[in-house]
């Protein structure tokens, strides 16, 4: 999949902090998402993609198109959702964003009809022609979605789209993420703080630290090459290990007849189970490896570089994570 | 997008042309602006001039009405470059005023709902979203001022005949560069107070203090420092001097002494100075997202 941000030793300063520091990487994911603590950069990364901040070093492509030197045509191609609220308190909701799909370059009549059709997708029909001021915190984001995608953009930028919402609201809004992800025509970018609403929609992760990146990696393939891993709890056996070898498995016991295999592509699970009723052996518990989004984060936020790959010696006693 | 089905679809119609976008911007500026009743009704008041110096010109023609009106022919009737100068200065206050209403609320606005970061996340920029809103107060202030200014001019005009038009071709250009000078003025100042204090009361009275405390500063700096270049803080003072010139009137009586005060070149200067520091101050403090400098 052709990369839909590319980052060449990307530099951001504001005054004299350096905000972002040489970010290097290409983001191909549909739903891409943008995790870090507070002040790493996330919304940074955001504003310098939609031209706000000019890097002082290194730069960033949008659809291989160089932001600087684009940015009329980018801005046509990207719909932003900001953190804050960032609406006319006093326009009602579909004259709002009539208003933006209009400066999107939309003429009236469509822009008059792409605001309804917005509105109705978000779930506010019935209150699009009251005031945007009167709104309930949940329906103001739900308005700053129906402004971002109104225009039918190919790129939607979403910072904290789900800052402030109730648990109802949170489903909603991520249901309509996975929504628009899944039609295939447009990617999203997620800057959140929170775990879960990444884990929920994103098939890619960029985590940022200080202004660098702590860790980019796919959770489509994280979570497929999680089926490979094996953790079993087994009644002691005399050469269960070396036969489960044989079959050309990767596996460690790690005490307390606790056994972790890594399973070949060609490999099925019943023959593990075949071996170990060869052997007389006991499988008591059977967990695949959940290497999470969470695990992945605080390995990165713990280190300063990207996630190695996974290590095939057994970890040392006491890890957390189950890794073999 | 059908509403029926409620699922996402890209747009694929025909878009606006790229320069055209900052009429989205007036449009919009236009529309909340004359959503307030006081403010639309004040507007419909500052063609109030107007339609006295349109009764006056056909009065100066009219034999008819003069009689009517019992208006004796001694009367001093003229239309000339004096009588469009002070159209100008008759109107120059409403519009001030309109200036300092309106104005400041186009942009302060935007600031207080954070909305800048959504206009200028979109395809046009800072300069376009400038333009766009000044060309609110720039549309507003042409309606009152050279639009009929200029009218008034033809319908006096038509009315003289004998080639009146062509040997006074030359106050029309004069209507319209004072009113240019005016009107940039009058925008740059409002627009660079309100991006500069983001709030609209506080934008509204720093306006009112550019134009009414600043001549007393320059006044006491005048006496203080015994000089005449105080009354270079004068906008007011200064804007006139300039359209003298433009219309060839000389002052005369009691103030023709403080016209005198400075040459012509400083209040071109002064002017221009004020211009490009508004735009200094625009290009500066308008920005999508604000930055802390360490």
């Amino acid at each position: 999949m052709p990369a839909v941000i590319e980052m060449q030793n990307l530099t951001v300063q504001l005054g004299n902090r350096t905000i972002l520091d040489r970010l290097n990487g290409a983001l191909s994911g549909r739903c891409i998402g943008l995790l870090g603590p507070n002040g790493s950069g996330k919304s940074t990364l955001i504003n310098t993609l939609l031209g706000f901040y000019e890097p002082v070093a290194g730069a960033a492509r949008i659809f291989e198109k160089e932001i600087q030197s684009n940015l009329r045509e980018l801005r046509a191609m990207v719909g932003y959702m900001p953190e804050s609220d960032a609406f006319i308190a006093d326009m009602s909701g579909v004259s709002f964003v009539r208003y933006m799909a209009e400066l999107s370059g939309l003429p009236r009549g469509e822009a008059m009809e792409r605001a309804h059709e917005a509105f109705f997708y978000v779930g506010l029909g019935e209150a699009r022609y009251r005031k945007l001021g009167t709104y309930s915190l949940g329906m103001k984001q739900l308005a700053k979605l129906a402004q971002a995608i109104a225009h039918g953009p190919r790129l939607v930028l979403l910072d904290e789209p789900t800052n402030g919402l109730d648990p109802e609201a949170r489903v909603r809004m991520l249901q309509l993420v996975r929504e628009i992800r899944d039609t295939g025509e447009v990617t999203v970018l997620i800057s959140s703080h929170l775990l879960r609403d990444i884990e929920e929609c994103c098939d890619q992760v960029l985590i940022l630290k200080d202004g660098r990146i702590a860790a980019l990696c796919n959770l489509e393939e994280e979570r497929k090459a999680n089926l490979k891993f094996l953790e079993l709890e087994v009644t002691q056996g005399n050469g269960f290990l070396e036969s489960v070898r044989g079959l050309g498995c990767e596996c460690a016991a790690v005490g307390a007849g606790r056994v972790r295999i890594i399973l070949p592509d060609n490999i099925d699970l019943r023959q593990i189970y075949r071996t170990a009723a060869e052997h007389t052996v006991q499988i008591r518990r059977m967990n695949y490896r959940r290497d999470s989004l969470e695990d992945i984060f605080l390995k990165a936020m713990a280190g300063n570089s990207m996630p190695p790959p996974p290590p095939l010696l057994p970890p040392p006693p006491g890890s957390a994570n189950g890794r073999l | 997008m059908a509403v029926y089905k409620r699922t996402y679809k890209a747009y694929r119609g025909p878009l606006t042309p790229a320069w055209s976008r900052f009429t989205v911007l007036s449009r919009y500026g236009l529309a909340t602006l004359f959503s307030s009743r006081p403010f639309t009704a004040y507007t419909v008041l500052c063609f109030l001039p107007f339609l006295i110096y349109l009764a006056y010109i056909y009065l100066v023609h009219s034999t008819a009405a003069q009689a009517l009106l019992g208006v004796g022919r001694s009367m001093p009737f003229t239309v000339d470059n004096t009588l469009f100068l002070w159209f100008l200065r008759s109107v120059a206050p409403m519009g001030f005023v309109l200036a300092a209403w309106g104005g400041p609320g186009l942009i302060t606005k935007d600031f207080a709902n954070h909305s800048v970061q959504l206009y200028l996340s979109r395809p046009i920029s800072r300069t376009e979203y400038l333009f766009g809103k000044i060309s609110v107060l720039a549309t507003l202030l042409s309606c009152i001022t050279w639009i009929p200014a200029l009218l008034l001019f033809f319908v006096n005009a038509a009315l003289q005949g004998h080639g009146w038009l062509w040997e006074n071709f030359w106050i029309a250009g004069s209507i319209m560069l004072s009113c240019l000078i005016w009107i940039a003025l009058m925008s740059l100042i409002s627009m660079a107070v309100a991006v500069w204090v983001k709030w609209r009361i506080a934008a509204t009275a720093l306006m009112l203090a550019v134009f009414f405390l600043l001549p007393p500063i320059g006044f006491v700096l005048d006496a203080i420092l015994r000089t005449r270049w105080g009354s270079l803080l004068n906008f007011v003072h200064m804007v006139t001097l300039v359209w003298m010139h433009l219309f060839r009137v000389s002052a005369t009586g009691r103030h023709a002494a403080g016209f005198d005060a400075v040459p012509l070149w400083s209040a071109w200067a002064m002017l221009l100075s004020v211009c490009a520091f508004c735009f200094w101050l625009l290009d500066n403090k308008l920005r999508a997202r604000e930055v802390e400098r360490a």
